[in-house]
């Protein structure tokens, strides 16, 4: 028999960083599941994408048991890591920091596409580029037509 | 540790929430919570500057379009495992060991006896990598034998390795909590002459250990590797954890590269141990 689900916690932890501490702490604890175990599992399971920001949906169950599906980084950190820069720009529309090609903001649409409130990819690139403007980091050329 | 939480409202929502995420996490912030209204970010008090914040990030040059705003909060440490840590089951490591809470009836238990209450430190037994080094212990012959636990948590693996005979030993945490925590437990077991110390492995001035102990975590691991070689004399052991069944071969090819051995391998539910012999 399927385990009775007790509540959905969603977080977004840095990888390998997972730790007791608010926010982690009081969400899975208020639950009575043992934070340290969650923990320890969740940084065995990011220690090479250790540092980066890491969506995580974890399903408690009644039994106070619990799994989890860590997500790729949110499109800004992938955007900043196509960039290769660290942050965005203070002035994003005065100041642009760095330029990312369409075949990088593709590359993102497609990997986040499950997780953004569109259905195709193009609907998913615009968004991407959006984001993107919004850092002050310019996508090169114009949108690719098929 | 003392934690701050930056409530912070954006209008609208997206992209902003994704942008101000990107940013804060090269601000010192650790983890993130979403809702429709905004995020919450939180990070060690000690590891954020907000002069710095403001300055680089949206919350000190709002972009236009973007109606943002914030309250901090500091929120002091506590037991968030409390929860769990009052009315967990005793683990039984086959018939050689049982770990038990003060709470649980002592009875019940076989073979060797250790009481922990962890408050909010990892070493209870009910993770695999655990229950695994202490059924390791058990099959070595610690009497007199020098002991390091690196990564000590409750200080359960330094707590056993005594009660098995170990001579001198230490164990070392990062986390200030688990340094108290273990010196509390082995006041439970009865055993007062464990070192435990506060930091990281440059904190151990002793060397020639017959054998060390740690469970952490791959990348951990990897980069202490040189320095176990260091502390460990020849011949003596080096027992790993931390990780899965599918990071046991790196971890074994560094290990040989720094005078390693492997001696054997120990699973249970995809969760590994290396048993290794410094040459």
């Amino acid at each position: 028999m399927a385990k009775e689900v007790a509540g959905l916690i969603k977080l977004q932890i840095k990888g390998g960083a997972a730790n007791p501490s608010p926010p982690v702490g009081p969400a899975l604890g208020a639950k009575g599941v043992n934070i340290m175990e969650f923990c320890k599992q969740f940084n065995a399971r990011t220690q090479d994408k250790a540092g980066k920001v890491l969506p995580v949906v974890i399903t408690v169950y009644s039994d106070k048991s619990f799994d989890f599906v860590i997500k790729t980084p949110p499109a800004a950190v992938q955007l900043l890591e196509a960039a290769k820069i660290k942050s965005g720009s203070a002035e994003p529309n005065r100041v642009k920091v760095a330029q990312v090609t369409w075949d990088q903001v593709k590359a993102i649409a497609e990997d986040k596409l499950p997780d953004m409130n569109c259905f195709t990819v193009e609907s998913g690139m615009k968004m991407v580029a959006g984001t993107a403007r919004s850092m002050g980091i310019t996508v090169k050329g114009d949108f690719p037509s098929n | 540790m003392e934690y701050l939480e930056l409530d912070i409202k954006l209008n609208p929502v997206s992209p902003w929430d994704d942008i101000i995420v990107s940013q804060l996490a090269e601000l010192g912030f650790e983890s993130f919570t979403n809702d429709k209204t905004g995020v919450k970010a939180y990070g060690p008090t000690a590891d954020v500057n907000m002069e710095e914040v403001m300055a680089q990030s949206i919350l000190g040059n709002v972009p236009e379009g973007l109606t943002l705003s914030f309250t901090q909060e500091v929120i002091a440490e506590q037991n968030w495992n409390a929860t769990w840590e009052a009315d967990f089951e005793p683990v039984f490591v086959e018939d050689k060991l049982t770990i038990l809470a003060p709470f649980h009836d002592a009875s019940i238990a076989k073979g060797m006896k250790v009481e922990i209450q962890p408050q909010m430190s990892f070493g209870t037994g009910h993770h695999q990598t655990t229950w695994l080094m202490s059924k390791a212990l058990f099959a070595e012959d610690l009497q007199g034998k020098r002991v390091l636990d690196v990564g000590s948590g409750t200080g359960v693996l330094a707590i056993v390795a005594k009660k098995l005979g170990a001579g001198f030993t230490m164990g070392t945490d990062i986390e200030e909590g688990a340094v108290e925590n273990a010196i509390e437990n082995q006041g439970r077991n009865d055993i007062n002459d464990i070192t435990f110390l506060l930091g990281d492995i440059d904190v151990v001035k002793e060397d020639n250990f017959d054998l060390l102990l740690a469970n952490i975590n791959k990348n951990v691991l990897k980069a202490h590797m040189p320095t176990y070689a260091a502390l460990l004399k020849s011949g003596g052991k080096l027992k790993l954890s931390g990780f899965f069944e599918s990071d046991v071969d790196e971890l074994v090819t560094i290990a040989a590269q720094n005078g390693f051995t492997k001696e054997g391998v120990l699973l249970k539910e995809g969760w590994a141990v290396i048993q290794l012999i410094k040459n």
